[in-house]
């Protein structure tokens, strides 16, 4: 039996705690939260231990494992303490705020034999793993264009007093939505060799972006776009969609929907030319216990397993996290490189305008 | 006494497991709440008397509805499942969990409800227990199900499903008992972990309890698998209702009520359909196959 503890207790928080004690393998032994409220109850209705402070945890506890599910911010501190002692450790999306506190990361565990798993679920969900596979088959030919976008009613009002509403503790429609869809372009396109042309939008939030587009460019010459927005009301929940054109068809997917356009008949089995289309509730492979999805199931199931058969974790590892860091970070600095120019020319034209 | 057909309402929210863009032309087309009563009347000439609806925002209105029209509704039971898993989940990202808790806790109660939940406890969730909290949501969101007739009331899946992993025997029993004495109806649950939730209520003490789940021939939505719930179907003593039959259009409707239909105990079906042909054909074809007739004549009885 691997005992376990999670560190955050939010909306992630509980659905990893769901999933995890419900776990055959499991035992659920503590529980670290900022919320009085939280840590009371989690005491009393699902009998783990509560801790206010993380280190507190991980030093007393003696786990074999840590899930990390706070604001991104605390991400670093807390898996460098559970690195420290041992722990095989998940982090939630995304790793870090920073490329080289990713790296140092990875420092950390060189030596150690320990798992360690980012929690980019879209990697677990069948449709963008049939994308995968598709693409990495080489049946749609080399990448013509490609883009991926993502959408959802996540903040419809200034959220002030939420942590996504601040850029130090990790928020923003970047790197606390969008670094999903970041992840996707890395896992099924591969790191871009450059990033240009980002703007970032406000539609609701003063201290982030709750919006963005952004260009990618490969060296053989794909070039993708990345479309992005937490304010759009218009959507029922979040929703990611990726499409790609090769040179012999077209992949579309989503979270239900898997649709194939081949010039010519592939030579793959079960698919025909034109348009093919498969569907979620077809293809979906039962999990031993369903919360809010197939994926989040799965890829905590192969964090476990990987711990369990001492396998390092090749679906979705730091050295995945950091690549994907590295990529919304380069995001970033388009982002206020562009914002810098744009207020220079405009102190530039200024006197200009005056006439 | 439950009701044998119940009309579901996710295609009215733009719900679908099958495709995002057939969830946006549900939206658009049920935009007005019009659309929806239409559909509901519709289903109502068809002889189904019951409805489960959502905690959604839009409810309330169709519930207003309803009380406006006593005498046209006079024999409809309305099953509500609650809550609206995306209302409370957005609030959560704004607000924070006990910000959002305290939103949905206070916001519509009058001046002395409020009083009242102050004296209990103060002004914020903070210093209560989950159980109390999870009282006064219930009561919270039935707000909009008042002088209506409530059978039985569903905790909804995503919540009924976090719940069960979390081993949270006392929650489940405690939902139990504030329906029942509260509502004088019977507590139910959505979940997509049928065989798990059946030995957890049984064990929890909740006896022949009301379980609503995907049941359909494909296994689509049938954790951990179409057998284990074929086995459960067989050997546990609950109330089974099944959902998701179609399996979102994987299945032929009369493949799927066929299947369903030749299930041991499966006493309920909820559909989801929005034409009179589906809704028509998909009642006819339950009826004939539980050799039932339509309207009164189709409740089973509460054993």
């Amino acid at each position: 039996m691997l005992r376990g503890g999670i560190v955050g207790f939010g909306r992630m928080g509980f659905t990893h705690f769901s999933l995890l004690n419900s776990h055959p393998g499991v035992d659920l032994a503590a529980v670290c939260d900022s919320s009085d409220f939280v840590l009371k109850n989690a005491a009393r209705h699902m009998g783990v231990e509560p801790f206010k402070r993380f280190d507190k945890m991980i030093e007393t506890t003696d786990l074999d494992f840590v899930i990390v599910a706070t604001p991104t911010a605390m991400h670093a501190e807390v898996a460098e303490c559970a690195i420290a002692h041992d722990a095989h450790i998940f982090v939630e999306k995304p790793l870090t705020l920073n490329p080289e506190r990713s790296q140092r990361l990875l420092d950390l565990l060189r030596g150690k034999d320990l798992v360690h798993q980012v929690g980019y679920a879209m990697r677990f969900h069948d449709l963008f793993a049939r994308a995968k596979s598709l693409l990495d088959s080489g049946v749609l030919g080399p990448l013509v264009t490609f883009k991926v976008e993502m959408n959802g009613p996540v903040v419809l009002h200034d959220a002030r007093r939420s942590w996504r509403s601040k850029k130090t503790a990790g928020g923003g429609c970047l790197y606390d939505f969008a670094s999903h869809s970041v992840d996707l372009v890395s896992y099924l396109v591969g790191p871009p060799d450059e990033v240009l042309g980002t703007v970032f939008s406000h539609i609701h939030s003063e201290g982030v972006e709750d919006a963005l587009s952004s260009t990618f460019v490969y060296e053989g010459g794909t070039r993708g776009n990345l479309l992005a927005n937490w304010s759009d009301r218009s959507f029922r929940k979040p929703s990611c969609r990726f499409e790609a054109l090769g040179r012999q068809g077209r992949v579309i997917a989503d979270f239900y929907t898997l649709k194939v356009f081949f010039n010519e008949a592939p030579e793959l089995a079960g698919y025909t030319e034109g348009w093919n289309e498969e569907y979620l509730a077809t293809v979906a492979a039962p999990v031993r216990f369903y919360v809010r999805g197939f994926q989040f199931t799965r890829q905590l199931d192969y964090f476990i397993e990987c711990i369990q058969s001492r396998q390092a974790c090749e679906a979705c590892s730091f050295e995945d996290g950091l690549c994907t860091d590295v990529i919304m970070h380069r995001i970033r600095t388009d982002a206020d490189r562009r914002r810098l120019h744009a207020r220079q020319d405009n102190t530039r034209r200024q006197p200009v305008l005056r006439h | 006494m439950l009701d044998r057909i119940i009309l579901g309402d996710n295609q009215f929210f733009g719900i679908n497991h099958m495709s995002e863009e057939k969830g946006r032309s549900l939206s658009i087309r049920f935009k007005d709440t019009e659309a929806i009563i239409k559909v509901i009347d519709i289903a109502h000439a068809c002889g189904v008397r019951a409805f489960m609806l959502n905690t959604h925002d839009r409810v309330a209105t169709i519930c207003d509805h309803f009380r406006a029209c006593p005498s046209r509704y006079a024999d409809l039971r309305v099953y509500p499942s609650m809550p609206y898993a995306h209302k409370y989940a957005n609030s959560v990202h704004e607000k924070g969990l006990v910000g959002a808790l305290n939103a949905f806790v206070f916001s519509g109660r009058s001046v002395g409800e409020v009083v009242g939940t102050v004296i209990r406890g103060g002004m914020s969730v903070i210093n209560k227990d989950m159980i109390e909290v999870m009282k006064l949501l219930v009561d919270a969101e039935m707000r909009m199900f008042r002088g209506l007739h409530v059978p039985a009331m569903f905790l909804q899946n995503i919540v009924t499903d976090l719940l069960l992993g979390f081993g949270a025997r006392d929650v489940f029993v405690a939902f139990a008992d504030h329906v029942r004495k509260t509502y004088g109806a019977e507590p139910a649950f959505n979940t997509m972990n049928m065989p798990a939730l059946v030995d957890f209520l049984l064990e929890s003490g909740i006896e022949n309890p009301i379980v609503c789940s995907s049941i359909n021939k494909t296994g689509f939505l049938m954790t951990p698998s179409r057998q284990a719930y074929e086995r459960t179907l067989t050997r546990r003593s609950f109330r089974p209702m099944a959902m998701s039959i179609l399996a979102s259009g994987a299945i032929s409707p009369r493949e799927a009520v066929e299947y369903v239909c030749g299930l041991p105990h499966v006493e309920s079906i909820v559909f989801g359909a929005s034409s009179r042909e589906h809704i028509a054909e998909t009642v006819k074809m339950i009826c004939s196959c539980w050799s039932i007739e339509a309207g009164a004549a189709q409740l089973a009885e509460v054993s």
